[in-house]
This record gives C-alpha cells, sequence and structure tokens, in this order.
C-alpha cells in the first residue's frame, strides 16, 4: 500500500504541467535575444571593418594623388631635359632637312612621301 | 592582537561589497534618472560631428598633364608636456632641427614649453619630407594630416595656372577665375564614438559624401609652355629687360597654347613672391606698341580701299614735318611703296597712310580690332587697354598712332589683331578654359570657338599676310624671326616707353616686341613677343625676334604643322640623313 502511493505521488510530480505557452514564448525569447546578440556583434564588425575600409580606400586614394603629384612632376618639360642631361642623352628636335612628310589621302592612298623645300 | 583569518575576510568582503554598492548606486543613478547635466556631458564626449574637406579639383594642360592638384600635406606638431615625461626632448630636437633643416635654438624654443601639450612646428609639408622623422617614433611628437595645393610642374605657366591660398581659395589666375567649379563641397558625417575615440559605425546618423571639385582643362600646352618660357629665359639672360613676356596661339579658334611672363614665380611658395612678379604681363600690362602697329593700319588702308600695295608714298629721307612736330624714321627712305613701308617699318610712310583714311576711319578700324576694349580672355585681370576717341586727339594723333603712338594695348590685344589678319580677317575669342569635367566626368564647361568679328575681308587679309611675309625676309626688319622651312610673316615694334611719373616718354628705354604667324600659306599659330627696357639693344627685331624664332620653330615641330600648313596627319617621321 505505501508502495503504492509513492509510485502514485511521483506520478502526480512528474505530471505537473509546465505552460507549453511560456515555454515556447521563453525559447522565443531566447532565440531573439541571442539573434539580436549575434546580429548586434556582426554589425559592429562590419561597421568596424566597413572604417577600416574607408580609411584604406582614403589612404589609397591620397597615395594615388601623391604618385600622381610625382608623376606630374618627372614630366615636367624642364625635369625631363635635366635627366637627359643628367644621363648625357643629346635629344634635339629634327631639322626640317631630316623630316619626311607622308600624308594619307581621304581614301587611303599616299599621296606625298616626302617633302622637300 | 593580531586579526584573525575571519575578521580579514570579513573587512575585505566589507569592502567589496561597498565599493560594488557604490557603483550599483551610481550606474541606478545614471541610468534611471541621470541629471541633464550629466547627459550632457555623456553625449559631448561620445558625439562626433567632422566637416569632411572636398579636394580641389585639378588643373590640367589640353594633353591632361597635372598643373595644380590636391594632395595630402603634414603639419609637425609635438606635445611638450608628454615628451618631457615619456621621452627624450634634447633627441627629438635634434632630429627635428636636422630633417627640417631649421635653426635648432628655433625648434628648441617650440619644444621647451613644459606646460603646452599641443606646438605646431612647422606647418604644410610633403610627407616624404617627413619620412625620416616617422621612421625614428619619437615620443610627442604627431603628424597633423592637412590637405594642401601643388604645383607639380613648379613655375611653369605660374601666371596662367595662379596659386590658391592655404583656405583653399583661388588667389590667382585661374585659380581665382574658376574658383567656384574648382571648389568642391564639404561633407558632413554625425556618428559617435567609443571610449578610444573610434567611431562607432552603427551609430553613424548622418553621412554626406564631399563632393570633389571639378577638373578644369586649358588649352595651354606644357611643352609649349616650356618653349616660351625658355626663349624668355634667353631674351632675359642676354637683354636684362624689366620684363618679358610672350603668348603662342592657335589662330583658327582662339586657343591660347603658351603664355609666359617674366620675372615669374613659384606658386608652390606663393607667399615668398614679390606682387610684381605675380603680375600676368600678357594681360595686365599695357603699353604703347609702335610698328607692329602699323600692320593694322595698313591692312586698313588696304581694306578700305585707301591705297593699294604697290601704291608710292614719300617718305622724306627720313624727317618730316606735320602739325609742327617732326617724325622720323631709324632710316631715311626716299620714295616706298606701301609694301616696302611695311618692310622697312616707316614712321613716315604709314603716318601718310593714316591721314590718307582719316581720323573716323583709322578710329573705326582700330576699334573693330578690337584695342581699347577687354578680348574676354578668361583670366582674372585683364586690362582694356587705351584708344581715346577721335574727340580727344590732337591734330598729330592719326600720324602717331600709325606708329603705334598714343594708344596703350595689352599683348593680347596685339595678338589677338594679328591672328585676325591671319585667320583670313575674323577675329576670334582669345580662351585659355578648354573644358571644366566634373568628378563624375560630365562636361560642365565647354568653349567653343566664338567670333568677335570681322575687321577685315579675306583677300585684305591674304594680301596683308604675303606683306608680312616679307618683314622676315631679307631687306626686313624681322630677319631674325625666319623660321628655316617655314614662310613667316610678322612685325617688328619699338616704341619709347612711357614714362608714368613725369609724363612723355624716356629718353633711353623702349618697349621691344615681335608679333607674327605661320606658315603664311595656311597659318596655324600666331605668336607674340615682348621686352620692356631691354639693356644694350632695343629694337623688336634685334630683341624679340630671335625668341619668337625659338618659340616657332620649336612649337611647329612638336604641333607637327607642316609648311604648308596642310592636317598634320603624318604617318612618320623618317630620318633621310
Amino acid at each position: 500500500m505505501k508502495k503504492k502511493l509513492r509510485k502514485k505521488s511521483r506520478k502526480a510530480e512528474v505530471r505537473i504541467p509546465f505552460p507549453n505557452m511560456l515555454a515556447v514564448f521563453l525559447v522565443c525569447v531566447t532565440v531573439l535575444g541571442l539573434s539580436y546578440v549575434w546580429f548586434s556583434a556582426r554589425c559592429n564588425s562590419l561597421g568596424t571593418e566597413i572604417t577600416k575600409l574607408e580609411s584604406t580606400y582614403r589612404a589609397a586614394c591620397r597615395a594615388a594623388d601623391i604618385e600622381q603629384e610625382r608623376w606630374a612632376n618627372m614630366l615636367a618639360p624642364a625635369n625631363f631635359e635635366r635627366a637627359l642631361k643628367h644621363h648625357k642623352l643629346a635629344m634635339t628636335l629634327p631639322g626640317e632637312r631630316q623630316i619626311v612628310r607622308v600624308r594619307r589621302g581621304s581614301n587611303g592612298e599616299i599621296l606625298r612621301l616626302a617633302y622637300r623645300r | 592582537m593580531p586579526m584573525n583569518y575571519k575578521g580579514r575576510t570579513i573587512i575585505a568582503a566589507v569592502c567589496i561589497t561597498a565599493v560594488f554598492a557604490g557603483l550599483g548606486v551610481r550606474l541606478a543613478f545614471l541610468h534611471l534618472d541621470p541629471a541633464e547635466k550629466t547627459l550632457a556631458r555623456i553625449e559631448r564626449g561620445r558625439h562626433l560631428e567632422e566637416e569632411r574637406p572636398a579636394p580641389r579639383g585639378k588643373i590640367m594642360d589640353r594633353s591632361g598633364n597635372i598643373l595644380a592638384v590636391d594632395i595630402v600635406g603634414r603639419h609637425l606638431c609635438v606635445d611638450p608636456k608628454f615628451m618631457l615625461a615619456h621621452g627624450d626632448i634634447h633627441e627629438a630636437c635634434d632630429a627635428i632641427s636636422s630633417v627640417l633643416s631649421m635653426d635648432r635654438s628655433e625648434v628648441w624654443e617650440k619644444l621647451n614649453q613644459p606646460a603646452r601639450q599641443y606646438v605646431r612646428v612647422k606647418k604644410y609639408m610633403h610627407d616624404r619630407t617627413l619620412e625620416p622623422l616617422k621612421k625614428m617614433k619619437l615620443k610627442g611628437v604627431i603628424f597633423e594630416e592637412t590637405s594642401m595645393r601643388n604645383y607639380p610642374k613648379g613655375a611653369l605657366g605660374a601666371h596662367v595656372i595662379g596659386f590658391s591660398n592655404r583656405e583653399g581659395v583661388g588667389g590667382a589666375g585661374m585659380e581665382l577665375q574658376v574658383n567656384s567649379y574648382l571648389q568642391g563641397t564639404t561633407g558632413l558625417r554625425v556618428s559617435q564614438k567609443d571610449g578610444r575615440r573610434r567611431e562607432i559605425y552603427s551609430r553613424r546618423t548622418v553621412d554626406i559624401q564631399p563632393q570633389p571639385g571639378a577638373d578644369v582643362y586649358l588649352t595651354i600646352d606644357q611643352q609649349v609652355q616650356h618653349f616660351a618660357e625658355k626663349a624668355l629665359d634667353e631674351l632675359v639672360a642676354e637683354f636684362q629687360p624689366q620684363g618679358a613676356w610672350a603668348i603662342v596661339q592657335n589662330v583658327r579658334t582662339g586657343e591660347i597654347l603658351a603664355m609666359a611672363s617674366w620675372p615669374t614665380y613659384n606658386p608652390n611658395r606663393y607667399s615668398n613672391a614679390p606682387d610684381e612678379w605675380m603680375r600676368n604681363r600678357a594681360v595686365r600690362w599695357g603699353y604703347e606698341p609702335g610698328s607692329v602697329m602699323k600692320a593694322m593700319i595698313i591692312a586698313s588702308a588696304l581694306d578700305a580701299g585707301v591705297v593699294g600695295p604697290r601704291d608710292m608714298f614719300d617718305c622724306e629721307n627720313g624727317v618730316w614735318m606735320y602739325g609742327g612736330k617732326a617724325l622720323h624714321d631709324s632710316h631715311g627712305e626716299g620714295l616706298l611703296s606701301v609694301a616696302d613701308i611695311l618692310k622697312k617699318s616707316s614712321n613716315i610712310g604709314a603716318a601718310k597712310i593714316a591721314l590718307c583714311m582719316g581720323d573716323q576711319k583709322v578710329y573705326r578700324s582700330l576699334k573693330n580690332f578690337g584695342f581699347g576694349s577687354r578680348t574676354g580672355i578668361d583670366l582674372p585681370g585683364e586690362e582694356a587697354g587705351i584708344l581715346w576717341p577721335v574727340s580727344n586727339w590732337s591734330k598729330i594723333s592719326i600720324t602717331r598712332l600709325a606708329m603705334g603712338h598714343e594708344i596703350n594695348v595689352t599683348a593680347l590685344q596685339m595678338l589677338s589683331a594679328l591672328s585676325a589678319i591671319a585667320n583670313n580677317g575674323i577675329r576670334m575669342q582669345p580662351h585659355i578654359i578648354q573644358k571644366i569635367v566634373d568628378a563624375d566626368g560630365e562636361i560642365m564647361m565647354e568653349t567653343l570657338p566664338v567670333e568677335l568679328g570681322r575687321p577685315i575681308r579675306p583677300d585684305t587679309a591674304k594680301e596683308m599676310s604675303r606683306l608680312l611675309a616679307r618683314v622676315t625676309q631679307p631687306g626686313g626688319t624681322g630677319t631674325k624671326a625666319a623660321v628655316r622651312g617655314y614662310s613667316v610673316a610678322g612685325k617688328t615694334g619699338t616704341a619709347q616707353k612711357v614714362n608714368l611719373e613725369d609724363g612723355g616718354y624716356y629718353g633711353r628705354k623702349y618697349v621691344a616686341s615681335f608679333a607674327g604667324f605661320l606658315p603664311v600659306e595656311n597659318p596655324a599659330i600666331s605668336i607674340i613677343v615682348v621686352a620692356d627696357d631691354p639693356q644694350g639693344k632695343y629694337y623688336g627685331g634685334t630683341v624679340c625676334a630671335p625668341a619668337f624664332q625659338s618659340i616657332a620653330d620649336q612649337t611647329v615641330r612638336y604641333l607637327r604643322i607642316s609648311p604648308q600648313g596642310f592636317p598634320t596627319e603624318f604617318i612618320s617621321n623618317i630620318d633621310v640623313n
């Protein structure tokens, strides 16, 4: 009899109903919370990455500007002449008598092979 | 009695609890009922609002070579307080003074301010200048970023390009003329920052991107500009004038290919240059042109049918009294044809031709050539010159105007008038801006050739070109302007310089000039060279014609302009020697 009673009461303990709705709610809240935390962390890391890329882009633009400026400086006619002189390259424009001018006509044929004054 | 273990534990627990309780209470206060003042302080600390400066647009030549560009620069700053506490102030002082070539005592004066946390040592420097200092990793040295305008070609085209000041506002030349296009729109970013002063991206509420300024393409060609500047340098070295300037123009379109002025300056260091050096004499310096004006007077006379090229005039053997004043020729001549009056540059002959025309016709023709009014070139500060109305003329004014006196012109006006003769009598609007392109590549503005008028008929222009070509041929005054292989038309000018202080003219100061175009058969470019008060020799044909020749010779070959002026689609240049 005693054994039976104990069995009964144990069954009664097990059967305490946990509200399903509450369980679903708690699970949802947990999932939502975790998702929020995950998304927030993801957004933050993406934000950090974006700001990093932005600054990299800015730095690249600056570097490009500096390189452009250097290149333009190198191509300045005076610097070009200086470089030629430094490397002992005597370059002059050809004289008129050294030039042969060849011209193509409107339909493609060569009209004049050489010009001599 | 020493405290036992339990007692110490209790005290520690109480302390820890008290600390945490305090923090908890503070936290509760901050979160539940924060004072407005506290909230504002927190907000201020986290708030991040930065203006994002837009880079100024580039200025480029007609081929896209960069003439002006914004680059990142640095201000070298120090935190003397931090440096004293954590670094070596003497080492920093030595390093800075040696890298920046500054006086050590000057650097020391700036560093030795223990109470200060921010001192600027030197402003606006290139990154590459500071590279050695960066590598040293000196404590308390700050490299503050800034933007600075840079002119990679140095002094090349300085008067055309101008300069922009430290605030990014154009101060002269093209930088001033198209400042509104070059200046971009500043951006804005509003956000929050974390404890390490880094921006929290997710808190960014406003992000307006800066709009870079538009790029300006000029009609200038850097190589032709170099030819012009080099020729002026040679002229200056030989004749030591007070100033010299030159312009190269495309006669068909009015485009300015080069505009050089001496003395010049480097726009990268514009603050070191005196104002007078910054003056673009090509458009901002009026002078009496002398005999170059004869080309316009004779062209007008031919156009009006008043004279013909073969009509003869008595040049009075070099001295002619008119209106009670003597008019002289440098070489006495007897009878000369109109063509020879131009070739030998006879003042008396030109005066007589002008008298045949009469005051009103001379005045109208000079007006039609554009004298006395601005050409309207897209450069700031252009002078209009002076052409007095006929009512202000004396009896002899017409004879003086014919030889380029009693009139004040700019080199650009004179070149524009001569280009009209070269361009079948059509005067084109001189311009120096080719196009303005925004950051997205859209053309915001493009300059197309504009006709300003037709002072003479095409047949008169052809005749005048032929007559002007004789000036550079043997026996003419401008033989030194001849370019081998090409026929060159031009006119020399030598005028006494006006004494602005005492009135009248200087006895021994002259303005020499040469203006011409080539090839005569099919003119492509026109060039003017002017020298103010050259020393030793002063004739336009001696001082300026060689500079003209130098510019013309190099330019026609560089631009591949053939002697006949036919289209320059050459397949190849072959060395036949």
